[in-house]
């Protein structure tokens, strides 16, 4: 027996409104994860598991939540090509699901989808808590009004879900367009709209989309043919705008007289009980001076997670690859394929895999706090902060992130929706000092500032230089920012249309599972690239081998393989910064990661480099006197050049591993890295030269 | 003549008042998306809180939350 073909089925709705959690329980967690075509809007789909008991195989398609089909962003262009087929096949049902809590503006979306002629079911979720709240929706009669089954579902308890399916089995294969009517002769509005639509062709599914689309036009494209585009440049704007609002009115209207038909209705239209207890929970959580408190709190929890936290994973993670590593020496004896194994292969996956407990760490509680709807909050308290910048408050995050670690930072940048402001906010990261950077500047520090580190003072000091360095990277960060929304990214800061929903105690499931998909998502996309460059790496720094027949890697190896050799040909480009070719040496190598400059320094001066504590490290660089001149070969100043480097240049493969693959450009990756080079160069050359003029060092 | 009402916006408003969407002010997907989520002619706004920093604003309508800048709110007439 030859099973038949899976039903293909998309699964729709508002953001909030526990889309997810169904998905999750009528797939039973297992699904994949894709992307739309050219966009980094995150497609997931999974089959109906056989505890549904689906009468026929259904593929279930998850869109981006969203409020409407109209194509205002890419979340909402993704979802409109997705339900007519201009992406891959289109589905042959929709679920629709609605949060029964907030039917008025969950029946606009449920109007304007069926509108698309897809055979739909309604899934009219949080029933149980609408009851709760009094809010009594009469399924039959909004079935009566939709012309859909709707059926009463709880994502949280799973209640609903197998009716649901068994209702999707029921549809019909096809479909037709069911159009709210326009009465022209109800007023001079609809007799416009009316007008407007027969100039686009009549008034069909299409035009309508394209109608409201094009009106809402800015910075988007409206995929259409030359035909439609050219009998939409002939419709005047402000009959375009008057036309596409009367068509959203036409739309509530049916709403309200769906609403009046089917569901109670309270006597203040304005009030909202789904959020009696939410405004209670705000009366704390966006108080004028609690609300501070709190956020500042919520912040210096994520920031001590992925700071702190996460450390105790990433060692185990370093410790079992340096075990690896010794077994497979152990195992294969010294030799080129040795090296290339252990230095190159897995060093390589280590470098990937040292990621992983940053990343879910701060998915883990990005997830928890978007699940919970303190996430819209944080954009709610932090949004004036960001607008002065030309971003959105949702920004502030995935900025704050970034003073641990660029790379987790810049996967988070992914719930700001305008790709330009999310291009500006990658921008920034890197600029915002990592936690890479300390121990480059504990070295420097150590070595030639505070040389004595009991000394009265040394603390204070010490203190003084690294607050120093954190200033003079977060005000780059913001100059950075400011300049790039005003000439390379130049767009109007993004209007704030935030919904705040109701406070919901998080699923810990859909938040596990995204983290899983995020992470899976970076190991396979970015880790390849990181993995490969550590590779290039490690021959650079290898090849050619000595031809002394020493071997192993000391000073001599290291000093004429084809990295020692670049530096010093670069010698002149590094001495006006105040640098030899020793230290081009660490800062090629450390183009791996940051901290990596320790222990590439150590193998310059031919010892081993702890890099937490590189006490003879720190001596060896203190006492280098250069042969000519006699003098030391570095000074406080030229250590200051070298920080202030650090500071700005992109010095770390895996944040342009993980721009590539969120920008999706390699353009976009080579700008960072060159302007931010370029950028350090010249910072670095200015504190030098200037402080020699000023008769220091 | 009639007397020349000040024209008043969702932006006037104090916490806790309510007003009538009359209209909506300018163009592009703003306006759009400002209907498209429930502010339409006739709808019911009113203004539950400030933002700390004094900007945005929360407004409640059709049985939810939505937060507004002071510049956008401003685009909302009201009766």
């Amino acid at each position: 027996m030859s099973t038949p073909a899976p039903r293909l089925v998309a699964l729709a709705g508002n953001p909030n409104v526990g889309k997810t959690s169904l998905f999750n329980v009528m797939t039973q967690s297992r699904h994949r994860v894709g992307n739309y075509a050219g966009v980094t809007v995150e497609r997931r789909e999974g089959e109906v598991a056989a505890a549904m008991q689906p009468p026929v195989p259904i593929t279930l398609v998850d869109l981006p939540g969203c409020y409407s089909l109209t194509a205002t962003s890419a979340d909402e262009v993704a979802a409109h090509a997705a339900l007519t087929g201009a992406d891959g096949p289109a589905p042959s049902a929709i679920i629709l699901v609605v949060d029964a809590t907030n039917l008025s503006r969950n029946l606009y979306f449920a109007l304007q989808l069926r509108e698309l002629g897809v055979p739909m079911v309604i899934a009219l979720n949080m029933s149980d808590t609408a009851k709760g709240l009094g809010l009594t929706a009469d399924a039959a009669r909004l079935a009566e009004r939709l012309g859909a089954p709707v059926i009463p579902t709880s994502g949280r308890s799973g209640d609903g879900a197998r009716e649901l399916v068994a209702a999707v089995a029921r549809l019909p294969e096809r479909g037709t367009p069911h159009l709210v009517a326009i009465d022209p002769d109800a007023d001079p509005g609809m007799a416009e709209l009316a007008e407007t639509l027969a100039d686009l062709g009549g008034d069909a599914p299409r035009s309508r989309w394209l109608l409201a689309s094009a009106a809402a036009a800015e910075g988007i494209d409206v995929p259409g043919d030359p035909d439609e585009h050219r009998r939409l440049a002939a419709i005047e704007p402000d009959r375009l705008r008057r036309a596409a609002l009367a068509l959203v009115e036409l739309r509530y209207r049916e709403v309200d007289r769906v609403l009046a038909h089917a569901a109670a209705t309270s006597t203040d239209r304005s009030a909202a009980p789904a959020m009696a207890m939410s405004d209670r929970i705000d009366g704390l959580l966006t108080h004028r001076l609690w609300g501070l408190v709190a956020f500042a709190l919520v912040m210096g929890t994520i920031f001590t997670a992925v700071f702190t936290w996460a450390q105790p994973f990433m060692d185990a993670i370093e410790w079992a690859m340096g075990l690896l590593s010794e077994a497979v020496s152990d195992a294969l004896g010294p030799g080129l394929l040795t090296d290339l194994v252990t230095q190159g292969v897995i060093a390589g996956a280590g470098n990937v895999v040292v990621f992983v407990p940053q990343i879910a760490m701060l998915f883990l509680f990005l997830g928890a706090l978007e699940d919970s709807g303190y996430l819209a909050r944080a954009a709610f308290l932090m949004d004036r902060l960001m607008s002065r910048l030309g971003l959105h408050g949702r920004a502030f995050i995935p900025l704050l992130s970034g003073y641990a670690c660029a790379v987790p930072a810049i996967l988070g940048t992914r719930t700001i929706s305008s790709f330009k402001d999310r291009l500006v906010t990658i921008l920034m990261i890197p600029y915002m000092s990592c936690s890479a950077r300390l121990p480059i500047y504990s070295l420097v520090i150590g070595a030639l500032f505070v040389a004595d580190p009991d000394a009265e003072g040394a603390n204070l000091q010490r203190a003084g230089i690294l607050l120093g360095m954190y200033a003079l990277s977060t005000c780059s960060a913001l100059a950075v920012g400011y300049i790039a929304k005003r000439t390379l990214l130049r767009s109007p800061t993004p209007p704030l249309v935030l919904e705040l929903p109701p406070y919901r105690v998080p699923r810990l499931r859909n938040t596990v599972l995204m983290v899983y998909d995020r992470t899976m998502d970076f190991v396979r996309n970015a880790g390849t690239v990181i993995l490969a460059m550590t590779i290039v790496l490690w021959a650079l720094l290898s090849f050619p081998r000595d031809a002394t027949g020493a071997g192993g890697e000391g000073p001599t190896q290291i000093a004429q393989s084809y990295a020692g050799r670049a530096a010093q040909t670069l010698e002149p480009a590094l001495e006006p910064i105040g640098q030899d070719w020793r230290m081009g040496i660490g800062i090629i190598g450390s183009f791996a990661a940051r901290e990596v400059l320790v222990g590439t320094l150590g193998l310059v001066y031919g010892m081993e480099a702890d890099e937490d504590d590189p006490v003879e490290l720190r001596e060896a660089i203190r006492a280098d006197v250069n042969a000519e001149t006699g003098k030391p070969r570095h000074t406080p100043l030229s250590g200051l050049a070298l920080m202030v480097f650090f500071v700005y240049a992109c010095q770390c493969m895996s944040t342009l591993a993980v721009v590539r693959r969120e920008t999706n450009s390699w353009k976009w990756t080579l700008f960072m890295f060159f302007s931010m080079t370029a950028i350090a160069y010249v910072a670095a050359l200015l504190v030098f030269q200037g402080g020699r003029a000023l008769g220091f060092g | 003549m009639l007397p020349q009402v000040p024209r008043r916006d969702l932006a006037s408003l104090s916490v806790g008042e309510s007003g009538d969407v009359a209209g909506l002010d300018g163009d592009g997907a703003l306006v759009i998306r400002l209907a498209e989520m429930g502010f339409v002619v006739g709808t019911p706004v009113r203004l539950i809180k400030v933002a700390p920093l004094g900007d945005p604003l929360q407004f409640s309508l059709r049985g939810y939350h939505i937060s507004l800048r002071r510049a956008e709110a401003a685009r909302v007439r009201i009766a």
